[in-house]
């Protein structure tokens, strides 16, 4: 065997190793594959025929989207998870709620839709004006609580809440509303199925938290993009 | 025997007032019935706490092999640009209208970004029954995605029927009669199934659900959406 072929032989094996590219890491790897698993969410969302929220608890929005178009943004001033307990116990599983798609979302309490229904008169030739009363601006007519869910189907919740500093003032009246919480929120607990199975509080500025009240679509659907 | 065993009338059950000590004792279990209960309750309720990166989320099974880990990695690139082509495909570009209905705002976007918010009317949900109860009209903006079919500058409206039974007039036999100039103001954007956006003669009444379905602006926000939005562009109505 002609020994001068080995050291080119060794160079070229060498050359071919240096060559090749790494192996990916990993965590690379799974970051990838659940950013492809929440694109995918997401085309799905975008070819539906609902409306649906995107919560991404790192760039703090909260978005109404249709077909993909952006119809409201919402600036997030925190999020928390909670989950019912009683007596110190959690109820439920708080995992598996990111990266996943919440169906038939509905406001608690639900923004009611009076219709009003009007007779026209009997026809004449010159014509008999129905009186119309000047309707309520959105705001006169769908008062905004100042607490309110979106329950999804399936035990999901957002809690809706604005900031302490716009909320109530005054101790006796923070302490009254403070007390009506945590009554509701142990009976929503104790109950045999908790209400909520797992509950995003999102805080929003008090008009944000209007306008997405009066606004939200009925069957809104939810993605909550987890931090990757 | 049985005299003895039944109480007689008059007689009265004397419950000796607690002592001190019993007091004390009665005072220190209410208390502790108490603590108890402030520390039941307040381990009652939800409990919240900071999202935590990640959870809940399962990674995929990786193969340990170099080779079939690349060819991994190649498969998800391609698959993240094939969803992420197929997402800005479905995504509106360029100029698009938005439409909240029950707070009467219109937004003229621009790529994700609000060029413009104008003060609008949309429909008042309103229920208008025909005199003779044969017919119904429902009065609801509908909620979807909508194109600009058409753009009539000076446009004639021409009256349906509901606009007859509303104000109480006969039906016209001459179709011309039907014909309305200056109702609907400057211009008139048309969607489908015969929504509008158009002008009003009625501009104290923007801002409140008001019209048959249609969409109403001012003169100066008809003029800005005339001018900044062309035929085939998407109205998203919420």
């Amino acid at each position: 065997m002609n020994t001068g072929l080995l050291p080119a032989i060794a160079w070229a094996v060498a050359a071919a190793v240096a060559a090749a590219p790494p192996a990916p890491a990993a965590p690379d790897l799974a970051r990838l594959s659940l950013q492809n698993d929440l694109l995918q969410k997401q085309v799905e969302l975008a070819k539906g025929k609902e409306f649906y929220l995107l919560l991404d608890p790192r760039a703090q929005t909260l978005t109404l989207m249709f077909r993909a178009a952006l119809l409201q943004q919402y600036r997030v001033g925190s999020i928390e998870v909670g989950v019912p307990r009683v007596v110190y116990r959690p109820r439920a599983d708080a995992s598996n709620w990111e990266g996943r798609i919440w169906e038939k979302g509905a406001l608690d309490p639900a923004r009611a839709l009076d219709r009003v229904e009007v007779q026209a008169p009997p026809p004449t030739k010159e014509g008999t004006e129905i009186e119309i009363k000047v309707p309520q601006t959105p705001e006169e007519k769908y008062p905004v609580p100042a607490r309110y869910h979106i329950r999804f189907a399936g035990g999901l919740s957002i809690e809706v809440r604005p900031p302490n500093s716009e909320s109530v003032r005054g101790f006796w009246a923070r302490a009254g509303a403070n007390l009506a919480t945590w009554w509701a929120d142990a009976k929503a607990a104790s109950r045999i199925e908790p209400t909520d199975t797992v509950r995003l509080h999102v805080v929003l500025s008090k008009q944000d938290a209007e306008s997405l009240y009066r606004a939200l679509p009925p069957d809104t659907k939810l993605l909550v993009l987890p931090q990757l | 025997m049985h005299e003895a065993m039944t109480p007689h009338r008059g007689v009265s059950i004397v419950i000796k007032a607690p002592g001190r000590k019993s007091r004390v004792g009665l005072t220190a279990v209410g208390l502790a019935l108490v603590a108890l209960a402030m520390f039941a309750g307040r381990g009652t309720g939800y409990a919240y706490g900071p999202p935590a990166l990640q959870s809940g989320l399962a990674a995929p099974d990786l193969p340990t092999d170099p080779q079939a880990t690349r060819k991994l990695q190649a498969k998800l690139v391609a698959q993240n640009k094939q969803f992420g082509a197929a997402l800005q495909k479905l995504a509106p570009s360029g100029t698009y209208v938005v439409v909240d209905q029950t707070q009467n705002r219109l937004y003229v976007m621009n790529d994700d970004k609000i060029v413009r918010t104008a003060v609008c009317s949309a429909g008042s949900g309103m229920v208008l029954k025909s005199s003779s109860g044969s017919k119904k009209w429902v009065f609801d903006t509908p909620r979807g995605v909508f194109k600009v079919r058409n753009k009539i500058a000076n446009p004639i409206w021409k009256k349906p029927d509901w606009a007859f039974a509303e104000e109480g007039k006969t039906l016209p036999t001459n179709p011309e009669d039907r014909f309305e100039s200056g109702t609907l103001g400057k211009y008139a954007l048309y969607l489908e199934d015969g929504y509008m956006i158009h002008g009003t003669l009625y501009t104290r009444l923007l801002g409140r659900s008001v019209t048959h379905g249609c969409i109403r602006l001012g003169p100066e926000d008809l003029q800005a959406v005339w001018d900044a939005v062309p035929i085939g562009t998407s109205v998203y109505i919420f």
